[in-house]
């Protein structure tokens, strides 16, 4: 494939460094790997008050994004609200989230729209604009189904789901099916570590649980572990390290992941990629894109009950696990960067190519 | 204090004015401030430069994540267009080509109305962003003394010293002349090229730098029978410079008006004298001819002379070298920080 000048648009928002900065980082690594001159264009982005939301997409209707030194810039790759208000004839859009606020987060205590005659104007005014930017990319791809889904509902615009492989997906391995069950998480609310830990309330299996992560709730589930006399049984360890992390992975049985409603969850992949099953919930969301029941993992219903008859079943048998684990695998490792890079730039080429036989 | 470093870059570019910001982010984070920088892309387009003006004016830059920012240190055309309540210039670029350069080969303005309208209205523009700010700093004399002419805002010049501050150092004075440069017309290379015709052996010229202008030098080279003792390094960086400029006899530096220069303080640092010209702007807020490097009329004849008075006299190259380095060393990035956000 010709090289090509690449820029990926990303909303900054200064001081705040998160997962959608290392996502972007590592399609700008991906695409260089590909051959391609890819860079990185950020606007810095504000969402209080609300008004400023359209002035933030204001001005990236303002900037020119198709010429660059030495020349034209080849392709656009939108990210987020709202970097796909940029203007370029081959902009190609993998969507990480519009402004969730005005769309499905409405309603609920994690957004600042209100039922107002005012609140209620700005955000059909801002899905409507949305809308039109959107439907000029000549690509439409997101990080996961459940943003596409989103997309569909609101936009209805169809889109394709393309997954990034997690950060660590070069170093996971596989390893012995040891005597524990692995959770990796943030410690908040929206996890639902206690249901994690109510499981091994009611296991017959002697597998202990590890909990790698940390969070605002740390020490409320301390507590939590103390007063239902998990201790023995149960062990937050806090933040680890990349490597501690591959180690953990390599060395468990099983890796227990039931939050709810996750987007896309990094965890699933990460714990196939180390040949482990994956026990999750029916109601978490990003991981059922990846389990199915009885094949690579178990989907659960989201209660402790559900959760501790898939572990002792592991627990019994860790031949099972191993064999759960291998078909999980073949799953993950079918993600890759060259995968994305593919598809992004060849829905950006591809229509070049139109253009050009007209 | 938590800051916001403002810049404007063209993509796929690498200048100056990149590295401006980003020393000057790693300066703040070092003294314990929370320092982030914020960049837009930019073109010197005269179709886009309003739109672009307004682009920044649609930042709310006040607060990220519900969190104030304290001060926003705007660097450069339309980075001070951006909304704060504490804003604070440290100018290294107007849009010269709409101010000082119009008139000259070097600009893209010309008399017709258009232009002539576009021109007034980005110095008026820029005029009342200038008085929205809590103070105004350039990089130089030379930038402040325009400012000050153009818009009507006292300017005061606040020099920084360069990048590879850290990296350099002195050695013996070897037998070339060193020139250190993007390769643009601005730049004007070719007056060195030129002088060493004039030049008698074994003094050579190693010039560092690419750019658009290095076909043409290179037939100049040729052309005027200096090929031989000239050498086109290319773009180099860091230690690689360092080291040239520690064995170098003298740093020649003649550009058309030039608003700083790393080049004049990084010579003086690696204790090397400065030819630079009469119209050089910036390094002449520095070179003293005769006492740490010689000041030319610009034409290749004057530099030839200067050239040839340190190859002939080695220990003036180092009498003059070692005057040129107790200036730069007053140039500190405490002190810079202070006078900006103090």
């Amino acid at each position: 494939m010709t090289p090509l000048r690449i820029l990926i648009l990303e909303a900054q928002v200064p001081f705040v460094h998160g997962g959608a900065e290392i996502l972007v980082r590592e399609l700008a690594a991906a695409l260089a790997a590909g051959g391609h001159d890819a860079q990185v264009v950020s606007v810095p982005f504000q969402d209080y008050p609300k008004e400023e939301l359209f002035a933030g997409a204001e001005a990236w209707r303002l900037l020119d994004v198709t010429k660059a030194a030495g020349g034209d810039v080849d392709l656009v790759i939108a990210t987020k609200f709202p970097t796909y208000f940029a203007r370029h004839p081959r902009k190609v859009l993998w969507l990480v989230h519009q402004h969730r606020a005005a769309y499905e987060l409405c309603g609920t205590r994690f957004s600042d729209f209100s039922h107002t005659q005012r609140d209620v104007a700005l955000r059909r005014r801002l899905i409507e604009t949305d809308t039109r930017m959107l439907r000029e990319c000549v690509g439409h791809f997101t990080i996961a189904r459940t943003v596409s889904d989103r997309m569909l509902k609101y936009n209805a615009i169809a889109s394709e789901a393309l997954y990034n492989p997690p950060k660590l997906a070069g170093r996971l391995h596989g390893g012995p099916y040891g005597d524990y069950m692995l959770a990796v998480t943030r410690l908040e609310h929206v996890k639902r570590v206690d249901l994690t830990i109510d499981t091994f309330e009611k296991t017959a299996s002697s597998l202990r649980l590890l909990i790698a992560g940390d969070g605002s709730i740390r020490r409320e589930l301390r507590e939590y572990i103390e007063r239902r006399g998990l201790r023995d049984r149960v062990t937050l360890l806090g933040r680890v390290d990349d490597d501690r992390l591959i180690e953990l992975y390599a060395a468990c049985r099983a890796v227990l992941f039931a939050p709810y409603q996750e987007d896309y969850g990094y965890v699933t992949l990460e714990a196939f990629l180390s040949r482990k099953p994956v026990i999750t919930a029916s109601d978490s969301g990003g991981t059922l894109e990846f389990v199915v029941d009885g094949v690579n993992g178990y989907v659960c219903d989201p209660t402790p009950d559900a959760l501790a008859a898939a572990v002792n079943r592991l627990g019994a048998d860790p031949a099972l696990a191993a064999a759960l684990g291998d078909r999980g695998y073949g799953v993950a490792a079918a993600i890759t960067w060259d995968h994305v890079v593919d598809r992004l730039v060849g829905a950006g080429t591809r229509t070049q190519r139109v253009r050009a036989a007209l | 204090m938590r800051i916001v470093v403002a810049e404007a870059r063209v993509p796929f570019a690498r200048d100056g004015a990149e590295l401006h910001a980003q020393s000057l982010v790693a300066q703040l984070r070092l003294r314990a401030h929370d320092a982030e920088s914020v960049a837009l892309p930019f073109h010197g387009r005269k179709s886009e430069l309003l739109e672009q003006a307004c682009a920044w004016r649609m930042l709310n830059l006040s607060n990220s994540n519900a969190q104030p920012i304290d001060v926003l240190i705007a660097t450069r055309f339309p980075t001070w267009f951006a909304r704060h309540p504490r804003k604070v210039v440290w100018l290294m670029h107007q849009h010269r080509a709409a101010y000082d350069l119009y008139g000259t080969p070097y600009s893209d303005f010309t008399d017709s109305e258009d232009d002539v309208r576009l021109r007034g209205q980005i110095t008026e523009m820029d005029s009342r962003m200038f008085a929205e700010c809590e103070r105004v700093l350039t990089n130089a004399q030379n930038t402040a003394a325009r400012v000050q002419r153009f818009n009507g805002v006292a300017a005061r010049a606040l020099y920084h010293p360069p990048p590879i501050a850290d990296r350099l150092h002195s050695g013996e004075h070897g037998d070339y002349l060193l020139l250190v440069s993007r390769l643009e017309p601005l730049k004007r290379v070719e007056l060195a090229i030129r002088a060493m015709a004039h030049v008698a052996a074994p003094a050579r010229l190693v010039i560092v730098g690419d750019g658009s202008q290095r076909e043409a030098l290179e037939r100049e080279a040729t052309q005027t029978g200096t090929a031989d003792r000239i050498t086109f390094a290319g773009a180099r960086w860091g230690d690689a410079v360092a080291d040239l400029y520690a064995r170098a006899l003298g740093v020649i530096y003649a550009p058309f008006d030039e608003d700083y220069g790393y080049v004049t303080i990084e010579a003086f640092l690696a204790a090397r004298p400065v030819i630079t010209a009469t119209d050089s702007g910036g390094p002449l807020e520095f070179v003293r001819d005769g006492i740490n490097g010689f000041i030319c009329e610009p034409d290749a004849m004057a530099l030839a002379s200067a050239i040839n008075r340190l190859a002939g006299d080695r220990s003036l190259a180092e009498r003059l070298g070692r005057a040129g380095r107790s200036v730069a060393q007053t140039i500190t990035w405490d002190g810079v920080i202070e006078q900006l956000i103090g």
